[in-house]
């Protein structure tokens, strides 16, 4: 079979030396030689999706530096590279892609995973619906990098491995070639492991030495027995409350109830306006409005000179089983006020006027509000899914989603 | 010519109708989701006449995790480590922001030396998170140096991480009432030495890349957003920021003892780039300003108040804000009782920042777009959670 993956006049080379005598060392030195350049200039592509890319960067700049190892040149288009690194979680919406990006490199090409996520899923394995769980469930790996994230020092650990593997690989005879070359030309990592290892040896035996030279000077000698780690106690502190950033709550409850009189308090619907203050400063004011009132109420929250509730925190959804509530949220950066409106929706087919008009930010809260929970705004600009394959099967943060094909449960 | 059939080809989410006359040199270019200035798998498709960009559509989703469904099956407790997975790059403080909800929910308090831990480490985590933002934006507008430089001084402040918690990126450090371990002897000689090198490492950086007159020229008046642009966008940390609206959660609503220190919040004026730069470079000054007043006021005492063996939170629903290296991130908690939550929301800044990308680079070159995202300074993961 020759070298895997090796150009054709290499193959032929090979195939035309094996008929003399002695040509098969000969096979083999070249072997060895292409296979030990191989291996030490890989070129990375430049791909990282989540965590793991930040200590891949790590493992490339200053202090770790992987130029050391030949991994010098990262590229940032396949068709340059010959080692992927998987470095990060790998979603559906991503598979396809790296796919691509593999079937572009030029082989030989070599995989690593790094990571738990590229190479179980890790901690999105259970109850996520768009993690692929494990990159070889997409393409080859070669070597598996454990951690979350690895360090750098294991991603480099785990280059020497794929070095070691490309310099073994697709040879006739892997470990044949020390026969040939006695000693083997720039394998620094052999060598070094070798030197590691009488090092251990020689420490071993001065140790044991000076063990029993120890045992005849103090015979009496007992080593200490492993205690219990004390475990230290702490006090129960109460709650410093914050510093009252919020005591307008009345007086922005109080102005909103005058336009508005049919609104109340979320779940406090027996207090009346006039106690708000007694919720304390740390209470957020959390209003629910009824749906008909919902765009002509952020209008006026907006625009009402006492309230300039200028910017939109977030815009999100919950599901209640029975009902959907669609919450808004509010910060002032005049008063730095924050609060919540909230608004009922039906279970069937839940739709509300969209807030684009007002707030401009809302658009993509709302399109992740319509990808995850199935929520229609009327009147939205541009409404599609944002985060999911347009043919994602159902909204999945809804409390009914099930999908048993892509969702792991977890056992307890 | 079926222009329907053209129409079905179109590239999704655009908003200026395809020019059909023939002289016209409109064309789409598709941008990730690998390319290395996008800082992870953002995907843009951009409209362009010749270099100028006409129109830029984000697409998102190329690292969805379901971070929020997998919350919901999840203790309390348990939740911590994946807050340190929205945005990796300030773990401590996303931390904090969920601790905060919990000690509101149940009213735990936290000792004195805890709260300064907490101010030191975010503040560490906010320099060393704007260090890699520094590296990288010189980086993407073709200065490799920089890379190499930002994660010189990075290391350090990762050591003192790891001394701390045996972790360099995912921290999972703090706990409701404090952190689960007091900080090493060695903490504060090793934050006094930090704040020497940085001192010193500041003055290069400037000379290196802020005074540079190539660098300024690519940054100065590109992709201005103005103030009412970014509030309607609900733009928040320095973009906000740089557009002149003084609005930093530390300073506004102050958590754990900020309002016990004295530092400043800095303001752009014009909104662009290079505002969003200049800023960043300054909030790194006064997070050592910061730490500086803690180095010299670090108490003694327990650093966490008692440890429960579970947090089971009250019906009822939490929010805290807190200022990450990014913005505001919100972490808002529904509780219906027992030890898991009923739904929790994360309210990320990236995600509203990037909205406002289209209105900065309309009218740009190609280049530009690059540099705009350079300083826009997003975690995409935290963008799709």
């Amino acid at each position: 079979m020759g070298i895997a993956g090796a150009s054709g006049a290499t193959e032929q080379i090979a195939e035309i030396l094996d008929k003399y005598p002695g040509g098969i060392k000969l096979v083999d030195s070249i072997e060895y030689l292409v296979s030990w350049a191989r291996a030490n200039s890989l070129w990375p592509l430049v791909y990282g999706t989540a965590c793991c890319a930040m200590e891949m960067m790590a493992a490339g700049s200053s202090k770790h530096d992987w130029a050391r190892f030949g991994v010098e040149v990262a590229r940032a288009t396949p068709r340059q590279a010959d080692l992927i690194v998987l470095a990060g979680t790998i979603v559906e919406k991503m598979g396809n892609n790296l796919v691509t990006l593999y079937k572009q490199m030029p082989a030989p090409k070599y995989v690593i995973a790094m990571g738990s996520c590229a190479i179980s899923g890790g901690p999105f394995y259970y109850d996520t619906y768009s993690v692929i769980k494990g990159g070889d469930r997409l393409i080859p790996v070669d070597v598996y990098v454990p951690g979350c994230p690895p360090r750098p020092e294991a991603l480099l650990y785990g280059i020497m491995e794929l070095q070691e593997k490309i310099r073994k690989e697709g040879r006739r005879n892997p470990w044949n070639i020390r026969n040939v070359l006695k000693t083997p030309f720039l394998d620094l990592h052999t060598e070094a492991k070798l030197d590691w290892a009488a090092k251990e040896k020689e420490q071993e035996s001065v140790q044991k030495v000076a063990q029993e030279q120890f045992k005849i000077k103090n015979p009496d000698y007992k080593a200490p027995k492993a205690k219990r780690i004390v475990k230290e106690k702490f006090e129960d502190l109460p709650r410093k409350a914050r510093a009252g950033k919020n005591v307008l709550n009345q007086d922005f409850f109080a102005a909103l109830l005058e336009k508005f009189p049919d609104i109340h308090l979320f779940r406090q619907s027996e207090i009346q306006p006039v106690t708000v203050s007694d919720l304390g400063p740390e209470y957020l004011l959390d209003v629910e409005i009824p749906k008909e009132k919902y765009l002509e109420l952020v209008q006026f929250v907006k625009e009402d000179e006492r309230l300039q509730m200028d910017l939109l925190l977030q815009l999100t959804a919950i599901d209640w089983q029975d009902h959907f509530d669609i919450l808004v949220q509010l910060l002032s950066t005049v008063n730095d006020h924050t609060m919540f409106l909230r608004c009922s929706l039906a279970k069937d087919e839940p739709a509300i006027e969209t807030i684009t008009t007002i707030f401009q930010g809302a658009e993509w809260h709302e399109r992740e509000v319509y990808d995850l929970f199935g929520i229609t705004f009327n009147g939205h600009p541009d409404m599609r899914r944002i985060f999911l394959n347009n043919d994602f099967p159902g909204h999945p943060l809804r409390k009914d989603f099930e999908d048993p094909t892509r969702v792991v449960k977890r056992p307890y | 010519m079926d222009l329907q059939a053209v129409n079905n080809t179109l590239p999704e989410g655009f908003r200026s109708a395809f020019n059909y006359d023939e002289t016209s040199e409109e064309y789409y270019l598709n941008m990730g989701p690998q390319h290395p200035s996008t800082h992870g798998v953002l995907r843009l498709v951009l409209k362009l006449n010749g270099e100028s960009v006409i129109e830029v559509v984000p697409h998102l989703g190329y690292i969805h995790r379901g971070l929020e469904k997998v919350a919901e099956n999840q203790t309390y407790l348990q939740n911590i480590h994946l807050t340190d997975r929205l945005d990796y790059l300030s773990s401590h403080i996303n931390n904090l922001g969920y601790c905060l909800a919990i000690e509101q929910a149940l009213g735990i308090g936290v000792p004195l030396r805890g709260e300064y831990i907490r101010v030191m480490i975010c503040e560490l985590q906010r320099i060393q998170s704007h260090l890699l933002w520094w590296g990288v934006c010189g980086m993407d507008l073709g200065a490799v140096t920089t890379f190499l430089y930002g994660f010189k001084e990075r290391e350090l402040i990762t050591d003192i991480f790891e001394e701390l918690c045996g972790a360099r990126l995912t921290m999972n450090y703090f706990r409701p009432g404090g952190s689960f371990v007091d900080v090493p002897d060695t903490f504060i000689p090793r934050v006094r030495q930090v704040i020497e090198e940085l001192k010193r490492a500041l003055d290069e950086y400037n000379t290196l890349l802020t005074e540079n007159i190539i660098f300024q020229e690519r940054t100065r008046a590109i992709g201005i957003l103005d103030s009412a642009k970014a509030l309607s966008y609900g733009c928040t940390g320095s973009v906000l920021r740089a557009s002149g609206v003084s609005y930093d959660v530390r300073k506004n609503d102050p958590y754990s003892i900020y309002d016990q220190f004295d530092f400043d919040v800095p303001i752009g004026t014009v909104g662009g780039s290079f505002d969003r730069y200049r800023l960043k470079m300054e909030e790194m000054v006064e997070s050592i300003k910061i730490l500086e007043q803690a180095v010299q006021s670090f108490p003694q005492g327990p650093h966490r108040s008692k440890e429960r063996a579970s947090y089971k939170l009250p019906k009822g629903s939490y929010y805290s804000q807190v200022e990450t290296a990014r913005g505001l991130l919100g972490t808002y908690i529904v509780a219906e009782g027992g030890p898991k939550p009923y739904r929790i929301k994360y309210r990320s800044p990236c995600f509203s920042n990037l909205h406002a990308l289209n209105d900065m680079a309309v009218g740009h070159k190609i280049a530009d777009v690059v540099t705009i995202l350079a300083t826009l300074d997003f975690v995409v993961p935290e963008i799709d959670r």
